[in-house]
């Protein structure tokens, strides 16, 4: 009940987000965006056609009945129709959510898992040569562009360049085989790119915790290496740890493959938004954004109730 | 440097007697190996981008100089593209694009996040501060990709949407740090003189506060400016950024069709050119961080 009650209220606290969100991609998208009409209109146009899908489109309604029908469609999950194919939005995203959500969660779920145990052996070598050499290669990991990654990989790992082991591009997935034949680059180039940021970010946590009175005293009673740094210092590590990972989230499912989906062909979500920004879609462009920050609100929300869930002295308040 | 550390009025003022954080920090940059080699290198790329501009080399990168996918010569340093123009030139000229958005986006945006930042912090827990922390997390919450769309959406082909989206979303990390620190400064004893003496708030936050967090702005700026070049090269790609011109982004937009088909030239440059440039600012801009911090600088 107590959780009901503070989940209820933390929603609450999330809708100027949501709203503010939302206003600012009617403003940008809609309200100052191109208009529309003669791209609906056929051609030698009468005024009433004209008229009529302008209507259509609510340009002769006031802003603010605009932004009020925009905001009931989202809440109705009436997302309206693609410009470019017809297809109802909702629709496209419950094709597209999936298969983004399958091209990222395996290099999304590496690159943290090992970025926290390049971190933690960073720390506990800190200073000496593996330290050193982890964070040499975390400094060149870092800076190298994204897009230079994927296209260094599939010239390497997908032409005949390099090892020709995997599809060029595409998404052709009928069995677990073809998956992991698909995924496999788009994997390790975002693993690749996410590891330099990732085993900084990591490190610095957890060599600030080893600073710490208790790992001191741990240290003095004898207690062994391996259990100090996974018992007690990475779980003391977990607030950070998840606040990283779970505010990820929202970008990595809807909009952070846009450029791998895009490069490869995938037809997730970001390869729909893409095409969307070449076309301007809106109702594409206008769902995917909103549906991101209801999408962030919620992972703060479920952050909130994870952080207790670590840290029982995280009282909800 | 030295001309920043004289602006500081109130610089050290608590440890009387000993350097300021400036000057003790442009002795400990100067003893950083790595940090002077990154500033070198980095300095080499500044020469090129002035030279550029000043239209010394590199002129003839529109020009069709040759055959297509010509090889490495003396003529063509790093051959030709699909349609014969020298990569060499190309790449050089593209140093130059790369220093406008990065400084553009960098100094802009840093100073609006200053300004915003510092006000939020220097009023905060008022309905001001309430708007501006509202403001970042909205434009935080909303995908930079999709962002900068819709502002290149919006603005209809305007060159420059693309630094407006950056501008309009990096300054807020360094409006986050400086309002942070502010609230920490706004409690010190020369703001409450400050007040005693009757000056108005904008001249205590603009002219007595900000200046003392002039070491994260100038820290966060050069963060900023690696973070605006790598934006642009994937925006470039992407067909949102760079319009007329030349960039690394645009050349290895051009080179995707051009590595299937097994001519690296185009890519091997651009990547090239772009990887030393933001490794150095990388490094450059930890030694920066290092050398500025207060902690490790009353250690050293």
């Amino acid at each position: 009940m107590e959780l009901l009650q503070y989940s209820l209220r933390k929603i609450a606290t999330g809708i100027p987000l949501v709203i503010g969100v939302t206003l600012i991609s009617f403003l940008l998208m809609v309200y100052f965006g191109p208009d529309k009409t003669y791209e609906l209109v056929g051609k030698n146009p009468t005024a009433e056609q004209i008229a009529e899908v302008r209507a259509e489109l609510g340009y002769d309604q006031p802003v603010a009945v605009r932004y009020l029908d925009y905001l009931r469609e989202l809440v109705t999950l009436d997302l309206g129709f693609s410009d470019s194919t017809g297809e109802r939005v909702s629709a496209i995203l419950a094709r597209t959510i999936p298969i983004s959500a399958a091209v990222a969660l395996p290099g999304f779920i590496l690159g943290n898992l090992f970025g926290v145990l390049l971190g933690l052996f960073a720390a506990f070598y800190r200073g000496v040569w593996p330290d050193k050499f982890i964070m040499a290669a975390a400094a060149i990991g870092m800076s190298i562009s994204f897009l230079i990654v994927i296209i260094a990989f599939q010239i390497l790992l997908s032409s005949s360049y390099g090892l020709n082991l995997f599809p060029v591009r595409g998404w052709d997935v009928h069995s677990i085989g073809d998956y992991v034949l698909y995924v496999t680059v788009p994997t390790l180039a975002t693993v690749f790119v996410a590891l330099g940021y990732n085993t900084r970010f990591y490190r610095s946590v957890i060599v600030e915790e080893t600073t710490r009175d208790y790992v001191r005293t741990a240290r003095a009673f004898g207690m062994p290496a391996g259990p100090l740094y996974y018992k007690l210092i990475l779980k003391n590590c977990m607030i950070p740890i998840i606040t990283r990972i779970m505010f990820s989230i929202p970008f990595v499912v809807i909009s952070g493959s846009l450029l791998i989906e895009s490069y490869f062909g995938i037809p997730g979500v970001g390869k729909v938004t893409y095409d969307a920004i070449v076309t301007g879609d809106q109702p594409i462009l206008k769902a995917v954004v909103a549906l991101t920050a209801v999408l962030l609100v919620a992972v703060q929300l479920l952050t909130d109730i994870m952080y207790r869930w670590v840290d029982p002295r995280v009282a909800l308040k | 440097m030295s001309t920043v550390a004289e602006e500081l009025p109130a610089a050290g003022a608590d440890d009387a007697g000993s350097a300021s954080l400036w000057s003790k920090g442009l002795y400990k940059f100067r003893r950083d190996r790595t940090g002077m080699w990154s500033l070198a290198v980095v300095l080499a790329y500044v020469v090129i981008a002035a030279g550029v501009w000043l239209g010394f080399w590199a002129t003839g990168w529109a020009d069709l100089a040759g055959g297509k996918w010509e090889p490495v010569s003396a003529q063509h340093w790093f051959g030709t593209n699909i349609i014969g123009q020298d990569i060499f030139d190309r790449a050089i000229y593209s140093t130059k694009t790369s220093f406008e958005v990065g400084l553009v986006v960098a100094v802009l945006a840093t100073v609006i996040g200053a300004v915003l930042g510092a006000v939020a912090g220097f009023f905060s827990g008022s309905w001001l501060d309430e708007v501006i922390l509202w403001l970042m997390g909205v434009l935080d919450s909303i995908p930079f990709l999709l962002f900068v769309a819709a502002i290149a959406y919006t603005l209809q082909g305007n060159p420059y949407s693309m630094h407006i989206a950056m501008i309009v979303t990096f300054w807020i990390t360094a409006g986050r740090l400086v309002r942070g620190e502010v609230i920490k400064l706004k409690e010190m004893e020369y703001v409450e003189a400050g007040h005693a003496l009757g000056l108005p708030e904008f001249t205590i936050i603009f002219r007595h506060i900000l200046p003392n967090t002039s070491h994260i702005l100038l820290v966060q700026a050069t963060i900023t400016f690696v973070a605006a070049i790598k934006s642009e090269v994937i925006l470039s790609f992407l067909g949102l950024g760079v319009k007329d011109g030349m960039s690394w982004g645009l050349m290895i937009s051009e080179s995707s069709q051009e590595v299937l088909a097994g001519f690296f030239n185009n890519f091997l440059a651009a990547s090239a050119l772009l990887f030393g440039l933001v490794m150095a600012f990388n490094l450059f801009s930890d030694a920066l961080q290092d050398a500025l911090d207060p902690r490790t600088v009353s250690e050293s």
